[in-house]
């Protein structure tokens, strides 16, 4: 009897919902008057790098009186940007721009919001390019790669040694970069060795604790590269601890509020970044223009307001070169 | 000594383990990198002890890594805001114990199922505090880092006091009256209720306890380093019940001694330096983790079939 | 039996009633307050999102119901769900199986893994909890090795994504294949001696041996069923994505237990229901979707499923805890345990 009661209950609700379908899904032929929405997501909440770039985005939304989303996954399941995006396009948003943790996996959930209408771009880390109108781009990840293991190599005197700390074995976007530094190595740093790559799983306390396990197992290591973010100081720490300051080379991705006293006391000596407010303004920009047709696709430059005139580079919005934060100008950054 | 197989069988894989490393790595006894990696182990230490301990009445705590990264979020900001240290060490373990009080009442007042109790104030502890950090690390105060102390004392400090705190706990769990209660609980309730004790206190009491050493090795923790990571716990409560398993504490109760989680301890703690030591490549990381646990699991099984046919 | 079992089955049936009636109404009072706050909630494009991304998490939670009914847990689902994506992968694009047969394969590989867990709990007798915590890490260190963890497999022809992202005679592909084995195994677990015994071996496995019930067949059974239908929600979670990862399915068996426990199956087993389960995955997965569209924070959902898991069990404990304060009648309490 209950059951049926059940049934019968799930069966009115699924009425009720067939009652409500709403013909529209996505609009962007916005009338003037609406307000663009434009979805922002990050690869993971909860990370200071992608808080920082939506320090930016914020400011655009408010320059350019858009609404913005902010949402991402917490769990690192793969599938978990797809579900956030399909229920983006069921909400109809107009734009959305996702930093992609799974290149292909987030292309499916990105071409069927192309199909519904929704413009799509990409920041941080890309989509297949058939999936996103523009990938608003801090650095190509053969930009990033080269110069970790330029800088890596300008501090070792291109010989010796090295090792990498990552997030996980499983992140795409680090492969990515550990890829083109590999081949990097190869191309143009013969004396150099890459002895081990270790995973933190994005946690600082197990940065330390590998990269002192890596340093007392390798004695001739010259430097650690640490391209996940809390890897840096993590490292950083792990080489003051064993005396080894300045003997062995930290450099690494990161965000210079959490390696200014690790760079000032000559451990760390290059964190690697770009400026991620300037990104996250730039798409939001590039997101609202591209939703009110100021940006139109195959256009060879872009007019981003208060950041000048960017170039674009087939379908790549270029921020520039990354930065290289060091002693000399650590100081003048407050992310 | 039969009694001590458990116990036993593991400190051999342990001193086995470490004769291959001293033959072909030596370098893992670089005595600076040794204290490192033992200080490092010192909070997992303590929570392992706490994990055990609710083991063995019977009751299971998966929320410990959330309490852990929480109270140590409270203790740096606190730290951060210039609290003096008694101050907030005192304020941390009374958060932790707070909270272990939560999961205590709800399993030992409402007697709900501890598993899916510790489960939810899991997920609600980390959301929460995911939201509310949103990433950021918090910076100590320079005098923070190894108590004020040089590094190599604040190092063995850290060290002696987790194994101190190992020793009284399995003296007090074996000789002291409180301690034999939790054994008797875990074995029997129902009986230790006839017998006169309050099993439902005895319950509460250990959650408590619980949250106090997860707060205590949260500070035990923090002081390590001049940064706190918001994230730092993720995956501790794994750690610290599969030492507590390996260790010989057994899931339903009433058995184990701490004697054996510190070996496990010990023993867990080794295998991914060994991995970097013997230059084993990072990924097989989990697979060996997950076959100690079994092989460690499959073995008492196999013993005690053997002992009860 | 004798009559404090029966007055105790009668308390207990009146107790599951009352618990899935409970998750229904909050089930409704979700599904009005986002249709109230949420512009496109209500819609049918929606509710198909909701059924596609609950649909292999759900699998998941269905088969953990006739393991938990039996006083045990699988921990490992969630792992063997990344384990069985990367070997389906494997097997099309390295070995070059045509794709039904690599399915086929992966739903083997996903019994010989259930198998596993079978021999060690149930013909070993070891402790469920700490198995599966060995196998969760196992299959999944399995699973990061043979890709090195930065190995993925994708560019599956059209045909196969279909079944994660299209339709099939009005609903999206994956839900008649969820249906299909939610039916069953409701079958299974209520009008089935096989799913009477599970609940016998939760209520009193001692019992239930001398009673003549083959314990650790069931068992055994149980846990095998979950690593088959474990590497069928893997095979749709690939599809759905159109990509195979290492870490696919991390965190699964933990919405999953939670699912199972919402919907009124007590986790020291022996009571329990199937739609209690589907109602406990509805509930989650509507919240979930619905804070979306409440434009609320996304931890905000983990933080409300934690609270609802407490309230719903605190809802259900307390008849059994007032009872407690009547004359001593009846059996004690049961004894607490994991």
């Amino acid at each position: 009897m209950k059951r049926l009661f059940s049934l019968a209950l799930c069966a009115s609700l699924a009425l009720l919902s067939a009652c409500n379908k709403s013909p529209e899904s996505g609009s962007s032929t916005g009338s003037g008057a609406k307000k663009l929405t434009i979805a922002l997501m990050p690869k993971s909440k909860g990370n200071a790098y992608f808080i920082s770039c939506k320090a930016g985005a914020d400011e655009a939304a408010k320059d350019l009186g858009v609404e913005l989303l902010f949402d991402g996954p917490t769990e690192p399941d793969p599938a978990k940007q797809n579900e956030i995006i399909e229920n983006w396009i069921t909400l109809g948003v107009d734009v959305i721009a996702a930093a992609c943790e799974n290149k292909e996996g987030i292309s499916t959930a990105l071409k069927k919001a192309r199909e519904k209408g929704i413009k799509v771009v990409t920041y941080d880390s890309d989509a297949n390019p058939n999936s996103r109108d523009f990938f608003i781009n801090q650095a190509t990840p053969q930009g990033i790669a080269q110069t970790l293991m330029d800088e890596a190599a300008r501090l070792t005197d291109s010989e010796g040694e090295f090792a990498i700390i990552t997030a996980s074995l499983t992140a795409a976007n680090m492969n990515e970069w550990r890829k083109n530094i590999e081949a990097r190595l190869a191309e143009k740093y013969p004396k150099m060795k890459l002895v081990d790559t270790k995973p933190c799983d994005d946690l600082k306390d197990k940065a330390q604790a590998e990269a002192t396990n890596l340093l007392s197992a390798n004695p001739n290591l010259k430097l650690i590269m640490a391209i996940c973010s809390p890897a840096v100081p993590g490292a950083a720490e792990a080489v003051k601890q064993a005396g080894k300051t300045g003997a062995v080379k930290v450099i690494g991705l990161g965000l210079p509020s959490e390696n200014r006293k690790y760079v000032r006391e000559g451990v760390t000596q290059s964190v690697v970044l770009w400026k991620t407010k300037d990104l996250g303004y730039l798409t939001i920009k590039a997101a609202a223009d591209l939703a009110n047709g100021k940006l139109k696709p195959g256009a060879k430059e872009f007019d981003a307001g208060k950041l000048g005139t960017l170039k674009i580079e087939g379908d790549s919005i270029v921020l520039g070169q990354p930065f290289i934060f060091n002693d000399s100008n650590i100081d003048q950054f407050d992310f | 000594m039969q009694k001590y197989g458990r116990e036993l069988s593991v400190a051999m894989v342990l001193v086995a383990l470490l004769l291959v490393l001293a033959v072909v790595a030596p370098a893992f006894y670089e005595p600076q990198p040794l204290l490192s990696r033992l200080a490092r182990e010192a909070p997992t230490l303590v929570v392992a002890c706490g994990v055990a301990l609710v083991m063995v009445t019977r009751q299971i705590d998966i929320s410990i890594g959330s309490v852990f990264a929480l109270c140590g979020v409270c203790a740096g900001s606190l730290a951060a805001a210039g609290w003096p240290l008694v101050a907030v060490f005192g304020v941390t373990v009374l958060i932790g114990a707070t909270l272990g009080a939560v999961n205590g009442a709800l399993v030992a007042g409402l007697r709900l199922p501890s598993i899916v109790v510790t489960l939810a104030t899991m997920v609600i502890l980390r959301e929460g505090l995911r939201w509310k950090q949103q990433g950021a690390f918090i910076n100590l105060p320079d005098a923070w880092q190894w108590f004020g102390l040089s590094q190599r004392s604040g190092q063995i400090t850290l060290i002696v006091c987790s194994v101190a705190l190992l020793a009284v706990l399995a003296w007090a769990s074996r000789n002291l009256a409180g301690g034999r209660f939790l054994y008797a609980v875990g074995s029997n309730a129902e009986a230790a209720r006839l017998a006169g004790l309050r099993p439902q206190w005895v319950t509460l009491a250990v959650f408590v306890f619980m949250g106090a050493l997860a707060a205590w090795a949260a500070l035990l923790n923090i002081v390590q380093s001049p940064q706190v990571d918001p994230k730092s716990g993720t995956g501790l409560e794994l750690k610290a019940i599969a030492a507590a398993v390996v260790g010989g504490v057994a899931v339903s109760g009433g058995r184990g001694n701490l004697w054996g989680v510190f070996v496990a301890v010990l023993l867990l703690a080794c295998i991914n330096p060994a991995l970097t030591y013997l230059h084993v490549e990072a990924y097989w990381e989990k697979a060996i983790q997950g076959a100690v646990i079994l092989l460690a699991v499959i073995f008492d099984g196999l013993r005690n079939r053997r002992q009860t046919t | 039996m004798s009559k404090p079992e029966a007055s105790h089955r009668h308390k207990v049936g009146a107790l599951l009633f009352r618990h899935e009636t409970i998750l229904l109404l909050v089930l409704l009072a979700e599904w009005f307050y986002f249709n109230a706050v949420g512009r496109k909630f209500g819609t049918l494009d929606n509710t198909f999102d909701i059924m596609r991304h609950s649909a292999e998490i759900g699998l998941l939670a269905l088969v953990m119901t006739p393991i938990i009914l039996t006083g045990g847990i699988d921990l490992s689902v969630g792992s063997l769900l990344g384990l069985c994506a990367i070997l389906f992968g494997k097997l099309w694009r390295d070995a070059g199986l045509p794709l039904p047969l690599a399915a086929a394969c992966t739903l083997l590989i996903g019994l010989l893994a259930g198998g596993l867990n079978a021999v060690l709990i149930a013909r070993l007798r070891l402790p469920a909890l700490i198995v599966t915590l060995g196998t969760y890490s196992l299959f999944r260190g399995f699973a990061e090795a043979i890709t090195r963890g930065v190995d993925t497999f994708t560019n599956f022809p059209d045909s196969f994504l279909a079944l994660g992202q299209q339709h099939f005679a009005g609903l999206p592909t994956q839900v008649w294949f969820f249906l299909a084995v939610a039916v069953g195994i409701w079958l299974l677990v209520h009008r089935t001696t096989f799913g009477r015994s599970l609940r016998a071996i939760g209520f009193a496995p001692e019992g239930a041996r001398y009673a003549g019930l083959a314990v650790e067949r069931r068992l055994a059974q149980a846990y095998i069923l979950a690593g088959i239908v474990a590497a069928l929600a893997a095979i749709i979670y690939t599809a759905r994505l159109g990509q195979a990862k290492a870490d696919a399915g991390t965190g699964y068996e933990l919405f999953a237990i939670t699912a199972v426990v919402l919907g009124g199956t007590s986790i020291f087993g022996g009571v329990g229901s199937v739609h209690g389960t589907l109602l406990g995955v509805a509930a989650i997965a509507v919240l979930n979707n619905g804070l979306v569209h409440a434009r609320q924070p996304r931890e905000m959902a983990g933080m409300l499923t934690g609270a609802l898991l407490l309230a719903a069990l605190s809802a259900s404990a307390l008849p059994k805890l007032l009872a407690k304060f009547r004359p001593l009648r009846h059996s004690a309490a049961p004894p607490s345990s994991p």
